[in-house]
């Protein structure tokens, strides 16, 4: 089964759209049938991120489970998902 | 030019949350009297009810810093401010929901409470909280 990244962001942040694509290529360069990518609006799903425990934009949560709470560097989300997708 | 009193006065705010603001870089006066005294322009009572406005919406002092820096700054867009205001919406609801489960922990806690006076060494609630010590130290292991 696929490892479920969310990537949570304010949409219409420019900074954040630039990073965000960094990150994603982390996850298609992967492949998609082992990394399943959702970026996730924290205003539509405000109740979901509080729930993870989400404090700010760039926040990634991997198989429901907030991660790297602050936006990491691609190297480093590329680094967690290699260990997860070998262990 | 005001002083430091008639813009308190006018901010509703005392002189002392002024002087307090202005060490955490938040307002200054625009120049001293000849005695020594601060002067302000009519900018500054804005200035005061932007900081009073944003601490009611739960911002930190270094935060309103950053949104009176993006204020005066051309260069910050609606981009910036809009992205702070939904961070610090998110911040609150975090808060909120850990705040809630405190609280549902509690009306765990006062529930076994039987009111029947027994002695310290009996009482239910506290014997619960050793409990969940004594499980975290288990967890921890």
């Amino acid at each position: 089964m696929a490892i479920k990244v969310e990537m949570f962001s304010v949409p219409g942040c420019g900074k954040c759209a630039e990073a965000k694509e960094a990150l994603k290529t982390v996850a298609e360069d992967l492949g998609a049938d082992k990394v399943a990518w959702r970026d996730v609006d924290i205003l539509e799903e405000m109740d979901y991120a509080a729930e993870l425990g989400l404090m700010s934009s760039g926040g990634i949560a991997i198989d429901g489970r907030l991660v790297f709470p602050r936006l990491p560097s691609a190297g480093k989300l590329r680094e967690e998902l290699i260990r997860r997708l070998k262990g | 030019m005001l002083t430091i009193g008639k813009i308190a006065e006018q901010a509703l705010v005392t002189t002392d949350t002024i002087r307090f603001y202005e060490r955490e870089g938040l307002i200054r006066p625009a120049r001293k009297s000849e005695s020594g005294y601060r002067l302000y322009t009519e900018e500054a009572v804005r200035r005061l009810g932007f900081i009073k406005h944003a601490q009611e919406c739960g911002f930190s002092l270094a935060e309103i810093r950053e949104l009176l820096e993006l204020r005066s700054d051309d260069a910050s867009c609606c981009d910036d401010i809009y992205k702070l205001a939904v961070e610090k919406k998110l911040q609150l609801e975090t808060k909120v929901k850990a705040l809630k489960a405190m609280s549902q922990a509690l009306s765990s806690l006062i529930e076994i409470c039987s009111r029947d006076r027994r002695s310290l060494d009996e009482c239910p609630i506290l014997g619960a909280l050793e409990a969940g010590i004594a499980q975290q130290r288990r967890n921890d292991k």
